[in-house]
């Protein structure tokens, strides 16, 4: 059994003298374990030198993995979608060389269709960002106010479970629910309060309905955090200064959680502009938003890639421009609060 | 508790077919136990998992499915492979030969090498879709067509002998259909071409029927509940009563009727449009010879196509397959002579023409 002092030996701040831990090694009782093998290896000895030789060089080794990954899984995607949507088709059938060309973007600016599924999306993801934030602020008030911290975390776990599994599974839930024969309507009829079933499926309601149910953890989490953090003697203060509960409210509890308010906003807005599965599953004939268009040129054969392409990086560049203007409003609502 | 009963209906019929596939004499000896893989991309229920597993017993070849569920997406992944495929059979409809031919996605099918070939109905393997460039490019497996499915305890037989229900007013928004398909059939609703073969050399007047199509659908979209996709979202609106009429292919539609939901279909009097899903080879398959072991296996005996069929709701193009299907299955993929006289089948010659002009007038449909 390996004793762990090769690793005590890589620990910060204790200098690594390479071969000193394989002299302990071998020295000790019996064979050198593993580890002490793998220390005794020249090659993995002059790597080690070679990383720790100066801060430095501890950063850059460190930095590379994140920085490879991100390289690779996060902006080459947009890298090769940003190449693509300048050419003229892709994949390019054999012996075809890449031609670049602009119609691709042209296309969306030509056709109007194209902009009411656009800014029918901005306006849903807007929409649906407005309502969770005010169907789920009370309840990470109710949590963090009036919930021991105990049952808090019981709570959170609670509202988890859902996420348990996937995006497609839990809008099946929905369409069961909200259905001509689902829950919602059997019960209003076994009430008495409908005849003929409700349309809920199949617009902007049902639509709604599923992204709020998708996204609202991802205004919750942000917002019990926020509001976790704000100590209660604020409230407290102010109210034996004689501040209302609204007033209080107002002017404490809504400033000091803007940044709460912010994140969740952010992940909400951007996690709605992106939706397919849900919309797909739960719209109907004039939900459609551009996140269908877009995949619609990925599905049709032919040389559709890029005007995809083109068409998903135009709503890319809007949505990180709306979010860094949204940023920019927040931020100075926050310092006038502090000022 | 309709639900549970039907699934151990189903569960009991699987397992018949996997006992009787068993016992049946071995219609895989002739292939040699050699072993790998074969890389199928395929439709959900193409390949009965009773033949799969006695594929593998058999031969030793490893079966990996890949579904997939739309032509087109297909096409694209594998034209993103290309010329190094991943995939050694792909499953093209007949009309979309000339695409996938033309960027050399799939290969020419050697005949000579599948000793079941002729167990497929000539009707299929011999049509003049079968054939390009003198050579087959693929082994007909299933048939299908777009067809008209109504709830029979809302809507009547006399009221789905026409296209029309679909935009009447009294079933307002309870009906849905796939609206790029819905284009062909209105266009031949309307009196014309609705493959475009016949406008290939006069362009205005095939944007002209577009339009007419177009603005046909555009009038009654307050009227429609769903544009929909795959047959499973039309399976799950009959069922869940958010429609009672809608445009469908007939096998989801079959499926139904088998499961014993009051849902029926019909091609209507104006006519409609068929099409013949095969088993293709790609071009530079990694496993090819595997490819050709696996296709003739399937192609060996009629139950197989019957079991196909089962599963998923399309005609068998094998010879005698009907003969193992029971009454309500074969009534469920039957079609009357009347009917049948409208059918047509959909054809590939016109495609760039036709879909460059069908796919911007769905999305103005979709935004209008």
């Amino acid at each position: 059994m390996h004793s762990g002092r090769g690793p005590q030996a890589m620990t910060p701040g204790n200098s690594f003298v390479p071969g000193q831990n394989r002299d302990k090694e071998m020295t000790g009782a019996g064979e050198p374990t593993g580890w002490g093998k793998l220390v005794g290896f020249a090659p993995y000895r002059a790597l080690v030198s070679l990383i720790y030789a100066s801060p430095r060089r501890q950063f850059l080794f460190l930095a590379a993995f994140p920085a490879i990954w991100v390289l690779t899984q996060h902006l080459g995607p947009i890298i090769q979608m940003l190449f693509v949507s300048f050419t003229e088709a892709y994949p390019l059938s054999k012996g075809a060389e890449t031609q670049f060309t602009l119609d691709n973007y042209r296309r969306f600016f030509a056709e109007s269709f194209y902009w009411v599924p656009f800014f029918r999306t901005l306006a849903f993801a807007t929409a649906f960002t407005v309502t969770t934030l005010i169907i789920t602020y009370p309840i990470a008030y109710f949590l963090t106010r009036y919930v021991s911290r105990r049952n808090q975390l019981l709570l959170l776990l609670l509202l988890l479970i859902p996420f348990w599994v996937g995006e497609i599974v839990r809008t099946y839930a929905i369409m069961i629910l909200l259905g001509n024969n689902g829950a919602v309507n059997l019960l209003l009829k076994s009430l008495g309060l409908i005849e003929r079933p409700i349309p809920f499926m199949y617009t902007g309601f049902s639509v709604g309905i599923g992204i709020i149910y998708l996204t609202s953890l991802y205004m919750l989490l942000p917002l019990y955090s926020a509001l976790e953090k704000l100590p209660r003697s604020y409230a407290d203060a102010a109210a034996d200064l004689g501040a209302g509960a609204l007033t209080r409210f107002r002017r404490i509890t809504l400033p000091l959680t803007l940044e709460g308010i912010a994140s969740g906003c952010i992940l909400v807005f951007l996690i709605s502009t992106g939706f397919y599965g849900t919309p797909v599953l739960l719209g109907g004939p004039s939900t459609t938003v551009f996140a269908e268009t877009i995949a619609g040129f990925f599905f049709v054969a032919g040389d559709e890639w890029p005007t995809g392409a083109a068409f998903a990086t135009i709503m890319f560049i809007t949505v990180l421009v709306l979010i860094g203007s949204f940023q920019r409003i927040m931020t100075a609502l926050r310092k006038g609060d502090t000022r | 508790m309709k639900r549970s009963s039907l699934s151990r209906r189903r569960f009991l019929g699987t397992t018949v077919l996997g006992a009787a596939a068993l016992a049946s004499p071995a219609y895989l000896r002739r292939a040699h136990a050699q072993g790998g893989e074969v890389n199928v991309w395929t439709y959900a229920n193409f390949v009965p998992d009773s033949f799969r597993e006695q594929f593998e017993a058999e031969t030793g070849i490893k079966v990996n499915i890949r579904l997939v569920d739309d032509q087109g997406k297909q096409f694209n992944l594998l034209a993103a492979e290309a010329p190094n495929p991943t995939a050694d059979i792909v499953t093209v409809a007949g009309h979309r030969f000339l695409q996938f031919i033309s960027s050399e996605l799939i290969a020419p099918l050697d005949t000579d090498r599948l000793g079941n070939w002729g167990n497929i109905n000539p009707t299929f393997s011999e049509s003049d879709w079968a054939t390009i460039d003198g050579s087959k490019w693929g082994a007909p497996i299933l048939s299908g067509m777009e067809i008209l499915a109504y709830n029979t305890d809302v809507v009547s037989a006399e009221e789905a002998r026409s296209w029309d229900v679909l935009f009447a007013d009294k079933y307002a928004k309870q009906t849905a259909y796939i609206i790029q398909d819905m284009m062909s059939i209105i266009m031949l609703k309307l009196g014309y071409d609705g493959n475009m073969v016949a406008y290939l050399d006069d362009h205005d007047k095939a944007a002209e029927i577009v339009e007419e199509a177009k603005q046909y659908l555009i009038d009654r979209k307050p009227l429609v509940r769903k544009y929909y996709d795959s047959g499973a979202e039309v399976q799950q609106m009959f069922i869940n009563q958010d429609i009672v009429v809608g445009h469908a292919w007939n096998g989801p539609i079959a499926t139904l009727i088998n499961d014993g939901f009051p849902v029926d279909m019909t091609i209507p009097q104006e006519g409609s449009y068929g099409f013949v899903y095969t088993y293709n080879v790609a071009n530079n398959a990694p496993n090819p010879d595997n490819a050709y072991t696996f296709l003739d296996a399937i192609l060996a005996s009629s139950e197989i196509g019957a079991s196909m069929t089962r599963a998923s709701g399309f005609i068998s193009t094998y010879k005698g397959a009907a003969e193992h299907l029971t009454e309500l299955e074969r009534k469920s993929t039957a079609f009357t002579d009347e009917e049948l006289a409208g059918l047509r089948f959909f054809r590939a010659e016109a495609n760039e023409l036709k879909y460059g002009l069908v796919d911007p007038a769905v999305e103005a449909i979709k935004a209008a």
